[in-house]
């Protein structure tokens, strides 16, 4: 099998500005961040998508005495969330513009089915880049 | 999905060992023993309980969580042979961070039910509250800082992408609180008091146990801090937010310990003691850090395995452990596992009914809040403590009913989660 830099290529196409994972050509399923195979169906038949970055939040949590780092100051406010890609994909991931003031508001549209928006951001970190979202207001 | 077979043939546990867990370091009665010794006493005391010698055993699995960094050891399993006699038998070393000590158990029971040993026995060690002094003999060790561990847990992450992405959001597994909250409907200050209410637990059930850490009552604690209520001090700063929902007693006490166990083929175990405890089934699943509200998906599936091949239903269990380094794992695993009804636990937990003397109880060794966490060697511990539950022997922290079947949830190692399911064999 041909051997890919998977995480290489991930990560500089962050660089370029884009944000990529691979998707499943036999059941379609897309893995963010990307993989060598698929998850769903177990196909190895892959092919690279660009990520639109939109999608939603469907837990989270704030950051506390031990989940606070000093790198992450720069994006306060934040939340460890629960998020879901418009292409499937779920993961955890930091989401900006979460902090005590709307924590009820977002809770109430979690309890009511309602959905809660984020985007996807590009963020420079030391010696690489990396994805955060911001939460998508009205 | 995973449909689990049967064992090829059926396997008791007939011995279980224990060493105090403590802070080795803080006594000087304590200070110098090595992680040699500690996995020594504790497997010569499960073979003593088991009625044999080293010499009858055939096989054995070691088990530490991080070894190169508590030990400076790649392969600690050969470290540790010589120290209880099985010298040149051959073993192998596992390591599945907090859940090593339940997996323990399965390496041990799929190597008797293959065919291939009749005796096996399994041990964990870790000294989770000190580390080796560089290029010193093994006595010589120092205090593992606060900072120096919450560093090293990103080691359970994948460096690819969830260390990048904050996808493990450190050692704060705070989602389950707060999935259960939002679930449940219950406001920030009845799930902090549901959280409070299994630390108050753990505390009473270790306080009741010789070989748990923390004996001290938080009802002690709290008189001698001028608080009347309980409740109130757990409440007060004195008992500090950790993360969002979880304060400083709901959070792992990591210490230095280790507990082994011995199995063999069911058939011959009343050989060696009079009341075997028969492995029904082990389910298991794992999930990288980067998995939402992974402990639930995976537990739901470790239980699902287990019930499946064992055919117990959820109402057969008198007695659940779970593996609770961060409180809230004491309450979601339990209703996950249909010991307590969905939705109904935290209502058990602020009614006194999860305590070793309610009807549902939950761990009735104290869990890693009070018994302590040895990291690796606590799961073998919790089986330690359900084994002598079940034979009745364990004193005035025994349960009220004579528990006749037991199950077990592990959690850890960036994640493993597995379901034990245990019977005394009548």
């Amino acid at each position: 099998m041909k051997m890919e830099r998977i995480v290489k290529r991930f990560y500089d196409s962050l660089e370029e500005g884009k944000m990529m994972g691979r998707k499943c050509q036999r059941c379609g399923a897309v893995e963010f961040p990307p993989v060598i195979a698929c998850n769903t169906c177990s196909s190895t038949d892959m092919e690279w998508v660009e990520i639109s970055g939109r999608g939603r939040l469907f837990d989270f949590v704030l950051p506390g005495v031990l989940s606070s780092k000093p790198q992450n100051e720069v994006l306060q406010p934040y939340c460890y969330a629960c998020v879901e890609l418009e292409e499937g994909s779920k993961f955890n991931a930091i989401v900006c513009g979460v902090s005590k003031n709307n924590k009820q508001d977002i809770i109430s549209k979690l309890q009511n089915n309602l959905p809660v928006p984020i985007k996807a951001r590009i963020i420079q970190r030391e010696g690489y880049k990396t994805v955060v979202f911001d939460l998508v207001t009205d | 999905m995973v449909k689990l077979g049967k064992y090829s043939r059926s396997v008791s546990i007939i011995g279980v060992g224990c060493t105090p867990f403590m802070y080795v370091l803080d006594s000087p009665e304590t200070e110098g023993l090595t992680e040699g010794e500690l996995f020594g006493y504790a497997a010569l005391d499960a073979m003593k309980d088991a009625g044999i010698e080293a010499k009858d055993v055939d096989f054995y699995f070691h088990g530490q969580a991080s070894p190169t960094m508590g030990s400076e050891y790649i392969t600690p399993n050969m470290q540790v042979a010589d120290w209880f006699g099985m010298r040149g038998k051959a073993s192998i070393h596992h390591s599945e961070a907090c859940c090593t000590g339940y997996l323990a158990l399965e390496q041990a029971v799929n190597a008797v039910a293959s065919g291939k040993y009749n005796i096996v026995l399994s041990g964990c060690v870790d000294m989770a509250d000190s580390r080796p002094v560089a290029d010193m003999p093994a006595h010589k060790r120092r205090k593992f800082s606060f900072e120096e561990f919450v560093y090293s847990t990103k080691f359970i992450y994948d460096r690819a992408y969830t260390r990048s992405l904050d996808a493990g959001t450190v050692i704060a597994f705070d989602d389950a609180a707060a999935q259960y909250a939002r679930e449940n409907h219950l406001t920030d200050e009845q799930m902090d008091d549901v959280l409070n209410a299994m630390s108050i637990n753990n505390r009473r059930n270790a306080a009741k146990h010789p070989l748990a850490l923390m004996k001290q009552e938080f009802k002690d604690i709290a008189k001698e801090n001028g608080f009347d209520d309980v409740m109130d001090y757990m409440r007060s700063p004195y008992n500090p937010r950790m993360s969002e929902y979880l304060r400083v007693s709901g959070v792992e006490l990591k210490c230095d310990g280790a507990a082994a166990l011995i199995v063999c083929p069911t058939e011959i175990a009343r050989q060696f003691t009079k009341n075997p405890i028969e492995v029904l089934a082990i389910g298991s699943a794992a999930y990288e850090g980067s998995q939402c509200h992974l402990e639930a998906r995976g537990t739901a599936e470790a239980v699902r395995q287990a019930y499946e091949v064992s055919g117990v239903k959820p109402e057969e269990i008198d007695l659940f452990y779970a593996n609770d380094f961060i409180i809230t794992s004491h309450l979601i695993s339990a209703e996950i596992a249909g010991y307590l009804p969905k939705g109904e636990g935290w209502r058990y937990i602020l009614d006194g009914r999860t305590a070793y003397d309610g009807d549902k109880p939950i761990n009735t060794n104290g869990g890693r809040t009070s018994f302590g966490h040895a990291h690796a060697a606590s799961g073998v511990a919790d089986i330690y403590e359900a084994v002598n539950q079940m034979r009745g022997l364990c004193g005035e922290r025994q349960v009220k009913k004579l528990p006749r079947t037991v199950m077990l949830r592990g959690f850890g190692g960036g994640q493993n989660l597995a379901s034990i399911i245990l019977r005394t064999l009548q």
